[in-house]
């Protein structure tokens, strides 16, 4: 079994991060950290970089946690990368980070959380940033 | 005419309601299309061509200026928060302003970018003003021999220095020059096949939206950068007591040697930016900061780019010798509104030539007074997702080379030669001397036929003026330099500065 | 210089001097049927630029051949969203050029309007955007704005096509 989380290098993935370190640990299970762009952009600021993987890595290898990183990037919704990989590893949960969204953002943008939320097969633990 | 009563009728021409509106719609778009990655001021300009022919022809030149210097600056502000120069000229910027962004001191490197462009381009604009009517005095005296010499000069010179393998210089010349000979030109029909659609010849400008936006678009579209990139965040540029002290001298140092090179045939602004670079780093205080984020060295290259920027206008409004891409579509404007370029151009457009300069002088101002506070707004252009922005250039180039003739023939010369302009990126053929020898092709035949008529058909007749001469000897020298470089330093190691990223293709060889 | 795959390359710019060559004879045969005039006050002729750039591109197409067998290569050209690490991308540039030529095909026919939306809902598609319904509405809302907008700024008449009569 696995946890898939959807990681941004923003508070909120940051939050969501923490909290899904927490659940592999106490759940002793494998964690896989997804942090998608879409690629349509030149510049995407939610795609993180070698610096912020690799201390990404850092932390997971200190706290010996058996972990996967992966950065796709095929031109899907972040939404749809993390229900993917959810799927393809028969994850037990979802951990997501929420930030706040004025009603017209999500009008406009669509809401990647709102659609993992409703399309995930698992339970899916949505955090804030602290 | 007295130079300065000639410029505040030009100040007053430009300032009426509407062409202000000109220049400020200018100088946005340029900065955008300065910021946005796979679009220049050549294209933009290339672009926009055909949509003002509707417009007063002072209006659209007050236009392109804005684009031009804003061009620049998009361009800057890009190469400090992405280290990715889309130009370059902009490549020495980013050595210096990108490490200054990564240390948190982007807002500063932008403030000293806009504030040096500023200074420099203004001072560089004034250096046209004062120049350029000398030097049309002194060309006017010249007959078509020397004239024919000079393009002859500046066409090889553009070839021969500019880009890095001169034989691919030159074939990128010959396709131009044979493009420029299809038509009805000297009376007789040559290279139409035949063909009544090609009688009038190759339209500039969809031969120049073919090239720089067709082709371009396709080449991005073959090698689009699949990660994606950080932009380091900004607020809005300012600069301490202490950037100030370490910035104005450079800007002035810059501008000294932007502006001489620029005007130049075959200055250009990798020389100068360079030349800055290097003097600023030996004279400065600080030298153990360069590589690390030395405020000089965002500085000087800087003044020195937008410097030359104006020095190129000096031989474009002058004499009608374009010597970058954006004075090359400009120039090709002068043509399509009917409007002869050259020594003349000065005394037959006098308003609109004086009008388009002073609008320099007012897009300098204006992109100051816009960049400043806008720059965070600007990085986040580039979030803008790329399927609609190369889109985007596709439809508008084929909306303004339809609209030229409203004959779909024009659409199919505008795949063929995008075609052949991605060829040529694939293949580093450079694009500048294909669009000179589209442009100045037929106006050379012009001048040879000219200088030939008054010898009565005899050859010696191109060498009857001294100024002639002198400028084959000149041309002598460029073309043999290379080997007699190679004769004194055999294997001179690359300037590997001019490098500094992995950017770069394949390694260039040289036969010629 | 010896492998397949540096071969295969050098082999594909020797198409680019082949084209030259192929220019250079072309304008060559081209100038040398004109006839020639000979007069007073055309002492150049229609001949002698044309054979000068047939000469050069000719020049040129040798030159670049042998650079070429010797192991040269051009410097495919950078910029900040192009990324030569990857080979070109052929999925992508035939689709925007089929794109492109359905409009060369439609605008006359059925106007601006329609071959215009096929052109940027088919660029943007074969550039990776997947909004179709978002794609669709700029695409026409582009269209119909240029249309309209060189009609009444330009007093550009852009053809209406099948629309004739609607628009």
């Amino acid at each position: 079994m696995t946890i898939v989380v959807g990681y941004v290098p923003t508070p909120e993935g940051e939050a969501a991060l923490s909290q899904a370190i927490a659940e592999a640990r106490h759940r002793n299970t494998r964690l896989l950290v997804i942090n998608s762009a879409k690629g349509d952009a030149l510049v995407d600021n939610r795609y993180a970089q070698e610096q912020e993987i690799q201390s990404v890595e850092d932390r997971l290898a200190s706290q010996g946690i058996d972990h996967v990183i992966k950065q796709p990037v095929r031109g899907h919704d972040a939404a749809v990368e993390v229900l993917d990989a959810a799927e393809e590893h028969n994850a037990e949960l979802i951990v997501i980070g929420l930030r706040r969204r004025s009603p017209v953002g999500k009008l406009i943008m669509g809401s990647t959380s709102q659609r993992i939320l409703l399309e995930a097969d698992c339970p899916v633990l949505a955090v804030k940033a602290g | 005419m007295d130079v300065w009563s000639s410029l505040m009728d030009g100040f007053a021409t430009a300032l009426t309601p509407m062409n202000f509106l000109y220049a400020v719609i200018g100088v946005i778009l340029g900065t955008a299309v300065g910021v946005l990655p796979g679009l220049g001021p050549a294209m933009t300009v290339a672009l926009l061509l055909p949509v003002t022919y509707a417009l007063e022809p002072t209006s659209a030149f007050i236009m392109f200026a804005g684009i031009y210097y804003g061009g620049m600056y998009g361009g800057s502000t890009t190469s400090i928060l992405l280290n990715t120069p889309g130009e370059s000229s902009s490549v020495i910027t980013a050595i210096e302003g990108n490490k200054m962004a990564k240390a948190g001191r982007a807002a500063q490197a932008l403030a000293t970018a806009a504030i040096g462009s500023f200074v420099a381009g203004t001072i560089g604009t004034a250096l046209l003003a004062l120049f350029a009517p000398i030097v049309v005095e002194f060309a006017v005296s010249l007959g078509a021999p020397s004239y024919f010499a000079i393009m002859v000069l500046a066409l090889l010179a553009v070839t021969a220095v500019l880009g890095s393998s001169r034989l691919r210089g030159f074939s990128a010349l010959g396709l131009g020059l044979a493009i420029g000979l299809v038509g009805m030109g000297s009376g007789q029909a040559r290279l139409t096949f035949g063909q009544p659609l090609l009688a009038d010849g190759l339209d500039i400008v969809v031969i120049a939206v073919a090239v720089f936006a067709v082709g371009e678009a396709l080449w991005v579209a073959a090698h689009l950068r699949r990660t994606p990139l950080h932009a380091i965040p900004v607020g809005r540029p300012w600069m301490g007591k202490s950037d100030w002290k370490r910035s104005w001298k450079p800007w002035l140092r810059g501008t000294a040697f932007g502006f001489p090179f620029g005007a130049l045939p075959a200055g250009g602004a990798e020389i100068p930016t360079f030349l800055s670079y290097v003097t600023e780093k030996r004279l400065s205080k600080h030298p153990e900061e360069f590589g690390k984020g030395a405020i000089e060295g965002v500085a000087g290259p800087e003044a020195a780019n937008n410097a030359a920027a104006a020095g190129t206008l000096t031989p474009m409004l002058a004499l009608g010798l374009p010597t970058n891409a954006t004075a090359a579509v400009m120039l090709a404007a002068f043509t399509s509104y009917g409007i002869q370029p050259g020594p003349q151009l000065f005394a037959s457009q006098g308003p609109l030539v004086w009008a388009l300069i002073a609008s320099l002088f007012i897009g300098n101002f204006l992109l100051l007074l816009i960049n400043l506070p806008l720059a965070p707004m600007w990085a986040k252009l580039l979030q803008l997702p790329r399927p609609y922005l190369y889109a985007g250039i596709l439809f508008f180039a084929t909306l303004g080379a339809y609209s030229v003739n409203l004959q779909a023939f024009d659409l199919l010369l505008l795949l063929i030669f995008g075609a052949m302009g991605f060829m040529m990126r694939r293949f580093g053929l450079p694009v500048l001397p294909l669009i000179l020898g589209v442009i100045l092709g037929p106006r050379l035949e012009d001048q040879l036929r000219k200088a030939l008529q008054l010898s009565s058909g005899d050859p010696a007749g191109l060498l009857s003026e001294p100024i002639a001469v002198v400028v084959y000897i000149i041309v002598v020298i460029i073309l043999a330099f290379p080997l007699l470089l190679k004769l004194i330093r055999p294997n001179r190691p690359a300037t590997s500065l001019l490098a500094p990223n992995a950017t770069r293709g394949n390694e260039p060889t040289d036969v010629g | 210089m010896s492998s397949i795959a540096s071969g295969l390359k050098g082999r594909a710019e020797l198409g680019v001097a082949l084209l030259l060559g192929v220019a250079g004879v072309v304008v060559f045969v081209d100038a040398s049927r004109l006839n020639i005039t000979y007069s007073q006050t055309d002492p150049v002729g229609p001949k002698t630029l044309p054979y000068i750039v047939a000469g050069l591109l000719i020049v040129c197409a040798v030159f670049l051949a042998i650079d070429v067998l010797r192991g040269g290569k051009g410097e495919a050209e950078a910029g900040e969203d192009i990324d030569l690490a990857h080979p070109a991308d052929w999925k992508t540039v035939l689709p925007l050029v089929g794109a492109f030529v359905a409009n060369i095909l439609l605008i006359d026919w059925a106007g601006w309007v329609i071959s215009g939306t096929i052109l940027f809902w088919g660029s943007a598609w074969a550039l990776g955007s997947r909004h179709y319904v978002r794609d669709a509405l700029i695409s026409i809302g582009m269209s119909v704005a240029t249309f309209y907008g060189f009609y009444l700024g330009l007093g550009i008449p852009l053809p209406a096509g099948l629309l004739k009569g609607i628009l």
